[in-house]
Order: structure tokens, then C-alpha cells, then sequence
């Protein structure tokens, strides 16, 4: 067993057992899993099966259902478009083209350097705004195609997004 | 009972029902049809197809009668045109993307399978490209909701693979309506948990965790999943597009679980699929990789055609006359002890008598046996202290034990539906303790798993019965009622030092009292053994010190407890009951026994051979034998075993294909398979079941044995052999076998139960899709007609035949002698090691590259000098095997350990090119071993 398994499945076990709240569940081990290591690895669900005495057929049923969870590690940046109806209507279809263009992905995912990821939001909560994205859980509005190509070069240059990386 | 019925009404009609049916259950037990999709019986309902909807008087809605529970007066509409809309509209969500060009296409009932439609049909998705064509309950309950040629000719296509990488079955989750059968069969009845639901919403589907293959997952491949499909999303690869031309009946010959199994049968005489029997009692509907994935070799095309004679050196092409003048000549100059016969562990009870009879009578011998009899020390002392060697009680008794003693015995793999009612008991909270060197399936469900050295197990088992009475944990007034000899082994018992049990077995003081502590008190304790891998010397002893612990719980008599020793071979069982052993005669009474004897030689009319007969061990063992008949394959073609078989004078082989026994032949006789006979089997549960013919294979002169034996006895003058068929055989057997009496074939057919078959022309889809008829067998004893069997041996207590507690010998035996191999390899195998990284490398046949694990005691691989993560070869006499070393503490110092998964073997079955693999794969048995460092 190669030694990043071995130490996943450490960081795993630590998430689990570390969970406050004295129910401890296949939702709660995986909720805790996702906030360690920001993904849940193969072997952190057969952890979270084995301290909840259920399977990983059962813990892959619970994980798959809520797409919350995410299987793939997360690349360094992550960026979220919201694609809820409000950002919808005010054209953010085009914004979505554009940063999967730029990035050279199909939809969700991370990037083949695993520099950003890529997720789609139903809503980030910033509906007057919109059409929002966020880039490592930070919001920008009224956001443009060549707004956000801005903001990728951004990323791509190792330069923090700035506040207005809006139009 | 009359209290217990309520009167519902469905449509008008007054249906009975019993308090906690659901409507729906109700229905179908009063004949009357509702059409659903996600119900099955046998599992609880989970009301998601909706396809069950009713309409209840004053009640709101439409609830689902398969989660709606029956209540006086309840007026039930199945039938009113509201009901009929709301289905209809539920089932255009269903086939929204389900492909259903078999519905919509005007020719379908004219097209069979490989036929080609292109030009008739304006969709491209041809009926026939799904394997469950004609059989499919979707199509059936869409043609009874009169929606067939409405149907919308779109639907959204899920476009995903078919997978077909796994062994065995192909999953097309195209097809898959998310009906949640497969699911729940895995989990809630079988216990495993290979599949689940993934995703949700419009996405849910069915798969494995990551989407792994099923040889990963822990799946058991016993193909319940298939059976409850009501799609084509779940099917066989072997014969997938085969139509079937009729079904029949039959039990299954692998193994004395006695499935019954619904055998389906083409036009060409082939088997082309298996499903097990819901309406069965042995295996309720369930059956294993065996019995679903393992019957092809009845349409090997290697199977014999034709007798075989050796001449100048070589088998040649006889007829069946020229081989019985050829046997008749050669057997008469072996008249005596050196003729032996060997009956096959698949024979059927009148096989087994034919044979025995075809040995005492024509031969003048007791040097008869079967194949697969390698433990009867364990069976002659079980029936010592209890008077019978069988198991006490039915197979499913076992699900409503609180506590189950497994003992040495690869259940899942051996006879793998007793684990079922196993693993259903646990889910309900019963504790088992399992008894093993070696680390098999049930062991990851076991509270207590204790793993004694190899050769220490009947130390142990002393120190169990030591430490139940020193608890003071057995049932003294039941024993003082029903036993007898309780201080005597409560005497022997006191010399005993459980310090040293605990030193030689290895095993913790306080483990062997907890294990006590949880097996005494239970209210219903039950004891599964298979002493498979005891030392030979042992077995004996085990078997009694086993009836000692179940008769000091007072685990007798009663539902749920029970002893259950596990034979090796079919019908074992039969072997016995029929005298086909060479200590015994028909109905079980030893040899010796005169009462029995007369008996025997009145109906037989000749005077039975005195001299005591061999054991198929000492028949290839003791030189005394110098002619044989040997009906079936020997159950472990060793070498060893094989050269006796070339140094025998004459060897006569009855067997489906040449085997390695038959190459070394005089001369070779074809044999049908068990799909071709008549006659009947006998479970381990004592259950008579009959066997029928399935399938006639043409160009072939394959006949049963019970035939040959006779044509043989007939040409060699004897008397006593002019039956007409196997019934005839039966009813002799019931002449001289007490416990045989009431037992006939007709009678086996007529007690058969008529079950509500949908009508053929009007299909009525789903439930009872094969069973015309339940068929229950006779649970032997049964002394005369009017008997119908005992379930549970013992229930009106023990009678005039109180039994002795039995004294075990404490002794062990020292396994490993060898110096050259001086470790003891016990090998293990389980379902699931998701810890495990493993690589499948799909091809025509999978290959799964994984690290081994090789575990030893610390203090034996320090003296071999090797540390923790050395890659080594562990080697036996004949096999090796590479893995990286683990030290483990729970292991006894001189064992080294690996287990393998179920999946390796699996894999290694599908690729076999042997025309009957299934009954080749080898027990896990314990060897001698050496480990030696290799480089990595």
C-alpha cells in the first residue's frame, strides 16, 4: 500500500473520530471526511464503513446521494458558478462556456493540472448580483465572460483575486 | 384460527385474510391479480414502483397495497377506471427510459430470438436485443394495463455500458428500472451488500461503491439478484438470448443443501438457465454460484457418448453389450472381499441401494461406500449418542436461533444456503461463535472467533464442555429428565486443566468461558459442524463432544436447536440411509445388527457376506482390493490414489466424462447426469426430495447407473434386479428401511401443492413465474404412509432411547511432522477485503493482480529471520504461493495464513477450461508449509 493511501486513510480516520457531536453517522463521518480532506477518497469510505459497522456499498449509497460530496480530489483553486434561475436569466450560460473553455474541462471537474476545479451552484445566495461566481469561497457579481477570463489569468498567474474581480 | 381470519373485499369478492397481511399479500394468496414491480415475496415491501396502487372505500388517495395492511370490512377497489388511469400513467414514467421496442411493435409475438426484424420494425431498438425477451415482467404488466401499441415510441435513452466484465452475469443498468429487487435480496436476504443505490433523483441507479466490479465488492455470485429481476437489466452471459422450451423441477447435485431448482431447457435439449424454487423449504427461493452458474457441464460436448472397452492398451468404442458381457466375465473371478464398489456423491437414493445391493448380493462383499463418505467416524458418532447421524432440525430453523456454533466448516462455500438462514439469524441479533483455524466467510460476522492450533481442536472442544459445566451453565433438570451420564463426564471433566486446553490450543482462557457464556444460557442454540479439516483420527471424538454440548444445553427437540453435521456430496445423506456404507444396511441398522440382517436377507433372499466391508479410504489404501466399480469421479484424484486405481486388476469407471480415474480404466461406461435421471435425494436435513428427468440428450447411450447396475446383475445370473423403473427400487427401500416406510415416489409427486399459475394467454406477470406446484419432500422418519415426517427428530422427547451423554477422548494430534515443512498453511477465503488494493484486468477472462498477504506469529518469523514486509514464498508439497509478510498476533506460533478472495477463485472457475469446474474447486484444507524469502 503506497504511503499517500496510507496517510489518507489516516487523515480519514482522524475526521471520524474527532466528530463532536455524540451521533455519529455515516452522513456525520463523511461530512467530516469532505471537511478534512476536501474529497472522499476510496479508502476514506472504507474507514467510515468500518467504524459504522456498515459496508462500502452502503457508505458509496449515502456518499452518491448528496451531491455535496465530492470523489475527486479538488484542484488548488476552486471556483463555483452559480447557475440557479436567477443567474440564469441575467446570462450566465455564456460565463459557464467560457470558464470551461479556458480551463479545458466538460462540466464539473478539475483541471488536468489539478490547479482549479471547477463546480456549479444552484445558489450562491447573491441573487441581485447575479450572475455570481466565486473563487475560493470568494464572491464576485455581475460577472462577464472577459470578466472571467480575467480572473482564471488571475489564478493561472498565481496572482490572489482581488476584491472587484467583477466588470 | 377462525379469530385470527378478517374479510376484506377486492372488487366485491370476499377475500380471507390473516391480521398483519398486507393487501396486497392477500390478494395474491386469494388468486386475484394486482398487477407490481417491486414487491417480491420474501422481502419487505418497498412500495417505490407504485405500480400496486388501489383505491380503499372512505380512505383518501391511492395507497400502495403492498404497504397498506388489511383491516375488517375494508372495501378494496383493484379494478375501478381511476385506478386504471393512475397506473397507466405511472407506468409511462417508467418506460420513459426504459427501451420498449418490445412494445411497441406489432409483430412481437411473432419473432422469437435471433430472428431479425429490421424491415417490420420503424425503431432501432429490435425487441430481441433484450435477453429477457418473453420473460420480462415490465412487457407483461404493460400489456395488462392495455397500454402496449399507446406506448410513446420515445424515450430517453440512458446510452451507458453494459457491464460484462464481471463472471457469470452482465448488468445493462439501460434496462434497470430501479425497482430496488436486487438491492434488497443482497442485503435483507442474503446478508452481503455487494450492490447499492447510487445517486438520486432522476439518476439513481444500481451499481457497486466507486462503481467496482462485483469481484471486489463482495458479491457471493449466487445470482439472487437475477432471479427477483423483473427486467432484462440482470442476466446470465452463459446462454443470455436462449428462449426456453419448458421448465422442470429438479435438485441440485452439488451439495446436500438440496435446492430445488427450476431448470429452463431449449429446444435442443440444452439447460440453458437455473432459478432455485421460491415455494422450496430447503432453499426458499435461494440458491449459490453452484447451482445458478455451475449446472453447464450437463451440455458439455465432452461428456461420453458410449461404453468404452480397453483393448491392446486403449479405450475403444463398445456397446453396452459387449461391456456387460466383458464386466459380467471379468467380475466373476473376484466374487468376495477383493471386489469393492464405489457409488458417486451425487447417486440417487436408489442408486445408492442398487449399488450396496448390486456389492452384498452379486459379489458377496460389504466392501461398498461412496466417493465423497470421508468422515464416518463423525456420522457413526453422532448416531452413537443421539441415534441418528443427520441433522436434528430443518435448515431454516436456523434463522430464529439466538446463538449458532459453527465448527470448522466453510459454509459459505460448501453449502452455501445454510449460511443464509446463518446471516439472517445475526441480523437479528443471534450470536455466533466460529470454531476455525481458518479464516472463512462467516468469521467476519463471528462475536467470538476462536482459532485453535490445527491438530488441538478436540482439546478444545473438551475445554468448552469443561467450562460450560464448571459455569455451572448446563440444563440440569432437562438432563436429569433426558439423559443420562452427566456424572461420569462431569468426573472425567474435572481432571482436566483448563490452564493447559488454553496452552495447547492457543486459545485465551477467558475466550473459551465467554464463548460458554454466550452458548449455554441461549434459549435456542444451534451447532453447525463440518469437521472437514480435523484431523481424520479426531473426527470421531469432535462429533461427539459436539452431541455432548448440544445435549447439555438441552438444545434438542425443539425449533431452532439443533446439531447439523455438514457432509461432503449431494446425496451423503441417501448414502447412508440406504446401506450404501460398509458398515451399515438400508435404513441404518449396522451390519451387525441380526434383527436387521434378517430382515435384509428375507427380502433379498441370500445370505448377507459376514466379513466387515472397506471404507472407500482402505479400498485404495489396504491392497486387499483387486477389482472395482466406481460410479462418478473420485471426490480427490490424488496421485496416490490414482496409481492404486492402475494397479488394480480390473477397474470398471461409470462416469460422465473420462476423467483422470477412468484414463485408467478396463472399462469406461457413459453415465447421465443427474438432469437425466428419476429418483430421489435425500437433504441434510433428512429432507426426500424427488429428482426428474430435465433434458433427453440425443446421440447419446449415457444411461443412469441404477440402470447398468441392473443389466449387469441380470447378465451375471442374480436374482433380485427386475425392476421396472426407480420407483419400483423405492418401494423396496421402503420394504427394509424402517425409517423409509411411507416413502414412494407417487407419493412424493401427489403430496405436490397446485399453486396459482397465471394464465398463459392473458399473462399475469410477475410472483409465481414458474411454480405450478409446491413440493415439500418426506423428512425421514417416516415408517408408514400415513406419516408425514418429523421436522424436528426429538420433539416428543428421546423415548425409550435415553441418551448417554458422550465422553470425547482428549487427545490431539501433531500435524506438522515434516521437518522440510515444518509451518501449518491454513488457507482462508472471503467474500469482501475492501482494505485490499486489487487491479481487474478485464479481458475474455479477468485477471486480478493484487499483493498476497502472508501472516505468521511474530516469534516464527523472527526465528526465520525474516521481518515485517519481506516479500516470501510460502510453498506446501505441490503448490506456492508469493505474498509480503504481516505479522499477526492472533495467530498460533508454527501457522502461517493467507487468505485469498472469493472473487480470485471465482475468476479462476469462469476461466477453467474443465467441462465441470464448479465440483473441482478445492476445499480450503490445512497443508504443511515452509516460508522462504524471495526477492521482490
Amino acid at each position: 500500500m503506497t504511503s499517500n493511501a496510507e496517510s489518507l486513510r489516516n487523515r480519514a480516520f482522524q475526521a471520524i473520530r474527532g466528530q463532536k457531536p455524540e451521533t455519529v453517522t455515516v452522513l456525520s463521518c463523511l461530512l467530516a471526511v469532505e471537511d478534512e480532506l476536501g474529497y472522499i477518497p476510496p479508502e476514506a469510505a472504507e474507514e467510515v464503513a468500518r467504524v459504522t459497522g456498515s459496508t462500502i456499498n452502503d457508505v458509496w449509497g449515502v456518499a452518491s446521494f448528496y451531491t455535496n460530496f465530492q470523489f475527486q480530489p479538488p484542484g488548488r483553486h476552486r471556483v463555483e458558478v452559480c447557475w440557479g434561475p436567477t443567474c440564469h436569466v441575467k446570462g450566465v450560460m455564456p460565463v459557464i462556456r467560457q470558464v470551461m473553455d479556458i480551463l479545458g474541462i466538460d462540466g464539473e471537474g478539475a483541471t488536468e493540472d489539478g490547479n482549479v476545479s471547477l463546480r456549479f451552484n444552484t445558489c450562491l445566495g447573491a441573487c441581485a448580483n447575479g450572475p455570481v461566481i466565486s473563487v475560493d469561497h470568494h464572491l464576485m457579481g455581475r460577472i462577464t465572460p472577459d470578466g472571467a477570463r480575467h480572473v482564471l489569468e488571475e489564478i493561472r498567474n498565481g496572482i490572489p483575486s482581488e476584491d472587484d474581480g467583477a466588470s | 384460527m377462525a379469530d385470527d381470519r378478517i374479510t376484506i373485499t377486492i372488487d366485491g369478492v370476499e377475500v380471507k385474510a390473516r391480521r398483519g397481511q398486507t393487501v396486497l399479500e392477500a390478494a395474491i394468496e386469494a388468486g386475484i391479480y394486482i398487477p407490481y414491480l417491486c414487491y417480491h415475496p420474501g422481502m419487505e415491501p418497498f412500495a417505490a414502483c407504485r405500480m400496486c396502487v388501489v383505491e380503499v372505500e372512505n380512505g383518501r388517495g391511492f395507497p400502495a397495497s403492498c404497504t397498506l395492511p388489511v383491516a375488517e370490512g375494508m372495501e378494496v377497489r383493484n379494478n375501478s377506471s381511476q385506478v386504471h388511469e393512475l397506473r397507466r400513467d405511472v407506468m409511462e414514467l417508467l418506460i420513459a427510459d426504459h427501451p420498449h421496442g418490445c412494445l411497441t411493435c406489432h409483430r412481437v409475438d411473432l419473432c422469437g430470438p435471433q430472428d431479425v426484424c429490421l424491415r417490420h420494425v420503424s425503431v432501432n431498438d429490435r425487441c430481441v436485443t433484450c435477453p429477457k425477451n418473453e420473460r420480462c415482467e415490465l412487457k407483461d404488466t404493460v400489456r395488462y394495463l392495455g397500454m402496449e401499441m399507446e406506448s410513446p415510441l420515445e424515450y430517453k435513452y440512458r446510452d451507458l455500458p453494459v457491464e460484462t466484465g464481471d463472471p457469470f452475469y452482465d448488468r445493462d443498468y439501460n434496462l434497470c428500472i430501479v425497482c430496488g429487487r436486487c438491492v434488497r435480496v443482497c442485503e435483507e436476504v442474503r446478508g452481503d451488500n455487494a450492490i447499492t443505490f447510487t445517486e438520486r433523483a432522476g439518476q439513481a441507479l444500481v451499481g457497486t461503491s466507486a462503481g467496482t466490479s462485483l469481484l471486489e465488492s463482495g458479491c457471493e455470485f449466487c445470482g439472487a439478484c437475477l432471479d427477483v429481476c423483473p427486467v432484462g437489466a440482470l442476466v446470465e452471459s452463459d446462454h443470455k438470448w436462449e428462449k426456453a422450451q419448458q421448465v422442470e423441477r429438479t435438485i441440485c447435485s452439488h451439495c446436500p443443501v438440496g435446492c430445488q431448482l427450476n431448470l429452463e431447457v431449449n429446444r435442443f435439449e440444452k439447460v440453458v438457465r437455473s432459478v432455485p424454487e421460491i415455494s422450496s423449504p430447503a432453499n426458499r427461493g435461494q440458491g449459490c454460484f453452484k447451482g445458478k452458474f455451475g449446472l453447464d457441464f450437463v451440455n458439455s460436448k465432452k461428456r461420453l457418448k458410449t461404453p468404452l472397452i480397453r483393448r491392446n492398451g486403449t479405450l475403444e468404442k463398445a456397446t453396452w453389450e459387449e461391456a456387460f458381457d466383458y464386466v459380467a466375465e471379468r467380475l466373476d473371478e473376484h466374487q468376495g472381499d477383493t471386489f469393492a464398489m464405489l457409488s458417486a456423491s451425487d447417486s440417487t437414493n436408489e442408486e445408492h441401494y442398487l449399488a450396496q445391493k448390486f456389492a452384498r448380493v452379486v459379489m458377496n462383499s460389504n466392501n461398498v461406500d461412496y466417493t465423497s463418505n470421508t468422515q464416518p467416524d463423525a456420522v457413526n458418532a453422532q448416531r452413537e449418542v443421539l441415534g441418528f447421524g443427520a441433522a436434528t432440525n430443518p435448515i431454516w430453523d436456523l434463522e430464529n436461533s439466538d446463538c449458532i456454533l459453527v465448527f470448522n466448516a466453510n459454509v459459505t462455500e460448501e453449502h452455501n444456503v445454510v449460511a443464509v438462514p446463518i446471516k439472517r439469524a445475526i441480523k437479528e441479533g443471534a450470536k455466533l461463535i466460529v470454531i476455525d483455524p481458518r479464516e472463512v466467510e462467516l468469521t467476519r460476522y463471528a462475536d467470538l472467533w476462536l482459532r485453535p492450533k490445527p491438530g488441538t481442536e478436540l482439546l478444545l472442544l473438551n475445554g468448552l464442555v469443561k467450562a460450560l459445566l464448571h459455569q455451572g451453565l448446563e440444563r440440569r433438570e432437562w438432563l436429569y429428565e433426558n439423559c443420562s451420564g452427566l456424572e461420569p463426564l462431569r468426573e472425567a471433566m474435572a481432571s482436566l486443566e483448563i490452564g493447559e486446553i488454553s496452552e495447547q490450543t492457543g486459545i485465551p482462557q477467558d475466550t473459551i468461558d465467554a464463548a460458554m457464556r454466550v452458548y449455554g444460557p441461549s434459549e435456542h442454540s444451534s451447532i453447525v459442524y463440518g469437521i472437514d479439516n480435523v484431523p481424520e483420527e479426531l473426527h470421531k471424538d469432535c462429533a461427539s463432544a459436539l452431541s455432548a454440548l448440544s445435549l447439555l444445553t438441552g438444545n434438542l427437540g425443539k425449533p431452532s436447536s439443533g446439531i447439523y453435521p455438514l457432509k461432503p456430496g449431494a446425496n451423503s445423506q441417501g448414502a447412508w440411509d440406504v446401506g450404501c456404507v460398509p458398515t451399515h444396511l438400508p435404513g441404518t441398522s449396522p451390519l451387525e445388527d441380526t434383527e436387521a440382517r434378517q430382515r435384509v436377507e428375507e427380502e433379498w433372499s441370500i445370505q448377507l457376506p459376514q466379513a466387515k466391508g472397506l471404507g472407500q479410504q482402505d479400498m485404495l489404501r489396504s491392497g486387499q482390493v483387486k477389482a472395482l466399480i466406481l460410479i462418478g469421479g473420485l471426490d480427490h484424484p490424488t496421485a496416490d490414489a490414482l496409481q492404486t486405481l492402475q494397479a488394480l486388476d480390473f477397474l470398471v469407471v461409470q462416469d460422465s466424462f473420462l476423467s483422470a480415474a477412468a484414463q485408467r480404466a478396463d472399462v469406461v461406461l457413459p453415465r447421465s447426469s443427474f438432469a437425466e435421471k428419476t429418483g430421489t435425494y435425500t437433504n441434510l436435513e433428512r429432507r426426500i426430495q424427488s429428482v426428474r428427468p430435465v433434458i433427453a440428450p440425443k446421440n447419446s447411450a449415457a444411461k443412469p447407473e441404477s440402470w447398468a447396475i441392473c443389466q449387469l446383475a441380470q447378465r451375471m445370473g442374480a436374482k433380485g434386479f427386475e425392476f421396472s423403473d426407480t420407483a419400483a427400487v423405492m418401494d423396496e427401500i421402503a420394504r427394509i428401511a424402517p425409517i423409509y416406510g411411507g416413502v414412494s415416489h407417487q407419493r412424493l409427486e401427489n403430496e405436490g401443492r397446485l399453486v396459482f399459475r397465471p394464465d398463459v394467454g392473458n399473462p399475469l406477470p410477475t410472483q409465481v413465474l414458474y411454480s405450478d406446484k409446491e413440493y415439500h419432500g418426506i423428512q425421514w422418519p417416516c415408517p408408514t404412509t400415513e406419516s408425514s415426517g418429523v421436522e424436528i427428530l426429538f420433539a416428543s422427547g428421546f423415548g425409550d432411547a435415553m441418551p448417554r451423554i458422550p465422553i470425547p477422548d482428549y487427545r490431539k494430534i501433531e500435524l506438522a511432522e515434516d521437518s522440510a515443512f515444518p509451518l501449518l498453511f491454513t488457507p482462508g477465503r472471503v467474500l469482501l477485503q475492501s482494505e485490499r488494493k486489487m487491479t481487474v484486468i478485464k479481458g475474455l477472462s479477468n485477471r486480478i493482480e493484487r499483493e498476497e498477504i502472508i501472516e505468521v506469529h511474530r516469534d516464527d518469523g523472527q526465528v526465520l529471520g525474516l521481518r515485517e514486509g519481506d516479500m516470501v514464498e510460502l510453498q506446501t508439497n505441490g503448490a506456492s504461493l508469493k505474498g509480503r509478510l504481516a505479522f499477526r498476533e492472533g495467530l498460533q506460533r508454527g501457522v502461517v495464513s493467507s487468505t485469498q478472495l472469493f472473487g480470485q477463485l471465482m475468476v479462476e472457475v469462469e476461466a477453467s477450461q474443465s467441462p465441470d469446474p464448479m465440483s473441482e474447486i478445492a476445499g480450503l484444507n490445512i497443508a504443511a508449509a515452509r516460508l522462504v524469502k524471495v526477492e521482490s
